[in-house]
């Protein structure tokens, strides 16, 4: 019995910790998403699920789904992606793996509203190197090549950089409707694959040599014969691990739609983490705010759950 | 030995004096770019006359919503500064949810203050239940900024006066070779312009509790908007870069408060600059929206000295010279009779583009708030209503009139509360 309570004893500060700073504020929140309550007011009144009625049904709401998830269906592919193929890369040089290391993961490590302040200088529309880039393309080579039209059946002059050589204009990355989610995800992307890469050049050193010898001695003699065969299924718990964080990580996406293009235009960007900003910090609406909390925290449990699932099954060979 | 070390008992003696008397109070403003230079130039005159008291700048707001939004989160974390500018929108909230002080008893203790050049209309706008809450620091208006060389390079010779002036003119600029023949300040702080189209045919945006767009004259508005938008084929620019690029000789036309004309003047390339008032709808617009922002008192202090160097900074930058330099520095007009009429005088005819907006003050009207705890969220919903016409994404603009109406009464108090 005594030792018993000892037990108890000894995980207290842990357990009151995790109340105070994890579970109390989720508790608090999902109250106050029960509630008008603005930040200033000396009291709130109960609305039941008059907030979370509004999420499911209003058109902001929806543009906010589906801005996030197009953003996390994109980015997570996308940068796991790139980080395996920069990682396989990296791993079968034979010198310069450091240098390239450095390079890739430069983006990470650099502070991203700092970035997205260069990438707003770069994607202005008159004086930004990138619109600069393709407009001196215009007329020369670079424009008989990346307007296609050498490829049968392509007119030229019909593709994306024929019509805008044609009209000597190119979008306004960021405040055009059709481009800034592309822009958001593709700044999303150059930050994340990065980080992807290490955790799989880590997961690549843990493949012990015999396996690959062994596979080769069996007949799997191309690379990717050996990589669907051996890499690929080694690789299996770093790929549920990177992909459950870089999940959860796109779905917290925020920094660069603040500095960018503040959920605009349209609220075409109108990501998760930056409309619970623009309720509860900007605009002082705890309530709502505190809603689109708990919906978000219900999304990132679920990928947690998944993860959990895919892990217990055993993803791993060992 | 002995008289060192009394040299220095009296000298420390004498600091913690002065320590004593030194009183700091703490101050935000919004707009850092177009202020700055302002408060740099009123700095050292209050200095000078009052050396006991040292003012501190806290970081600026971004702008007045951000401003009110600080407010209220400080309030409730205890923080506050001493004196905070307010838009002059934003003042209602917080004398309602009892933030800002009243100074009607410091303007008791005021021998003179009406001497200062404060008058009646001017007081008006900070005045909340017959008490001045408020004192007005700036107040602008909205014109119009011509380039005009690339108006001339079009043959345009006259300030367009009404909107479809404004797109014949961008007609003929297009023609002309000007890709980007004018800029429409929508997005200052989402609704100012909405307003200006409405008072421009004598119709509030705020009609009690009920936002008054669902009737003809919000048809016209955004009809006039969207005509605007999509027959000058305007650009969707951020604001920052809309000012920059009109300074940089790009734009043609402008329309934006006379505010940033101090800013744009600073900035701008080789080209020459004009002024002209705002166009209407059919002839002279018949109401503008006052912008701008005043001084209000939110101290939390109880220490009588700190309140009144707070009061005489509140006083100093809103009358006599401190108003001055917010002419002289920025666009704004200072709404100050005093300093207007004496120690401005001859500064209007040295600068005419400063006089545009001075020239347009009969027409002057309320800039309307958004009663309610969602006065904030009713300015974003506004602003993304009409970014939607900006990018194309409304069309119909019955349809749109209807949508925008229906989103925003909703978020307006119900009727009696």
């Amino acid at each position: 019995m005594g030792r018993r309570l000892t037990g108890y004893w000894f995980t207290a500060p842990a357990v009151a910790l995790m109340v105070l700073i994890l579970i109390a504020p989720v508790i608090v929140a999902g109250f106050l998403s029960l509630t008008d309550y603005s930040l200033g007011n000396e009291s709130a009144n109960w609305v039941g699920f008059k907030n979370y009625d509004k999420i499911i049904n209003r058109s902001t709401y929806q543009k906010m789904f589906s801005a996030s998830i197009i953003y996390v269906l994109v980015v997570v592919p996308a940068s796991v992606a790139l980080g395996l193929g920069a990682a396989l890369l990296i791993n079968s040089l034979k010198f310069a793996q450091d240098f390239y290391k450095t390079i890739f993961f430069l983006p990470v490590m650099a502070a991203l509203l700092a970035m997205a302040i260069v990438w707003e200088f770069a994607l202005h529309h008159s004086i930004g190197i990138v619109n600069e880039f393709f407009e001196s393309g215009c007329g020369t080579i670079a424009e008989t090549i990346f307007s296609f039209g050498w490829i049968p059946f392509v007119d030229g002059a019909e593709t994306w950089y024929g019509r805008h050589c044609a009209a000597g204009e190119f979008p306004l990355w960021l405040r055009d409707k059709g481009y800034a989610l592309g822009t958001i995800c593709f700044i999303g992307i150059w930050q994340a694959f990065g980080f992807n890469m290490v955790l799989y050049l880590a997961g690549l050193t843990g493949i012990p040599r015999e396996l690959l010898q062994a596979a080769e001695m069996d007949g799997a003699k191309s690379g990717w014969e050996r990589f669907r065969l051996v890499i690929w299924p080694m690789l299996g718990p770093t790929t549920v691990f990177v992909v459950t964080i870089t999940s959860i990580r796109s779905f917290q996406v925020f920094d660069t739609v603040e500095a960018l293009t503040q959920g605009g235009p349209s609220k075409s960007t109108y990501v998760m983490m930056y409309a619970i900003y623009e309720k509860a910090i900007k605009q002082n609406l705890m309530g709502i705010g505190a809603a689109i909390t708990i919906v978000f925290l219900a999304f990132v449990l679920i990928i947690t759950f998944i993860q959990r699932y895919l892990v217990e099954r055993r993803v791993h060979y060992s | 030995m002995k008289r060192t070390l009394t040299a220095v008992a009296l000298l420390a003696a004498a600091t913690a004096a002065q320590a004593q008397d030194k009183v700091t109070i703490e101050f935000a403003y919004p707009y850092s770019h177009l202020f700055d230079v302002t408060y740099e130039k009123i700095l050292p005159k209050f200095k000078e006359q009052y050396p006991h008291i040292d003012v501190q700048m806290r970081a600026a707001y971004e702008g007045y919503e951000d401003g009110t939004n600080t407010i209220l989160r400080e309030a409730v974390s205890g923080n506050l500064p001493d004196v905070t500018m307010q838009g002059l929108n934003r003042q209602a909230i917080l004398v309602e949810k009892g933030i800002a002080k009243s100074l009607e008893p410091f303007i008791a203790k005021e021998a003179d203050f009406a001497k200062e050049g404060y008058h009646e209309a001017m007081l008006e706008l900070g005045t909340f239940d017959s008490k001045v809450h408020g004192l007005p620091f700036s107040v602008s208006l909205p014109v119009g900024y011509y380039n005009m060389d690339l108006m001339k390079k079009a043959g345009i010779t006259e300030y367009p006066k009404t909107w479809k002036d404004v797109v014949s003119a961008c007609k003929t600029m297009r023609a002309n070779g000007v890709s980007n023949p004018m800029f429409w300040g929508w997005n200052i702080t989402g609704n100012w312009f909405l307003q200006a189209m409405m008072w421009s045919q004598n119709e509030p945006t705020v009609k009690g509790n009920k936002v008054n767009i669902d009737g003809d004259a919000g048809l016209t508005a955004f009809n006039t908007m969207h005509t605007l938008f999509r027959e000058c084929e305007m650009k969707n620019l951020e604001w920052k870069e809309a000012l920059s690029s009109f300074a940089t000789g790009e734009i043609g036309m402008m329309f934006w408060s006379t505010s940033a004309l101090g800013a744009v003047e600073r900035a701008q390339g080789d080209f020459t600059l004009k002024t002209g008032p705002f166009p209407g709808i059919e002839g002279k617009p018949m109401g503008l929206p006052a912008g701008g922002n005043s001084a209000m008192l939110v101290s939390t202090s109880d220490d009588p000295k700190e309140l009144e160097a707070a009061w005489l900074w509140l006083k100093f930058i809103t009358s006599g010279e401190g108003a001055a330099e917010v002419a002289r520095t920025t666009g704004y007009m200072p709404p100050n009779k005093a300093a207007n009429e004496i120690i401005l005088k001859d500064f209007y005819d040295q600068n005419p583009n400063k006089m545009t907006a001075v020239t347009q003050l009969p027409l002057l009207r309320e800039w309307q708030a958004y009663p309610g705890d969602n006065g904030l969220a009713i300015t974003q919903v506004i602003y993304d209503g009409i970014e939607r016409i900006v990018v194309g994404d409304a069309d119909d603009m019955e349809e749109f009139r209807e949508e925008l109406f229906e989103e925003v009464q909703e978020l307006m108090p119900a009727n009696g509360s």
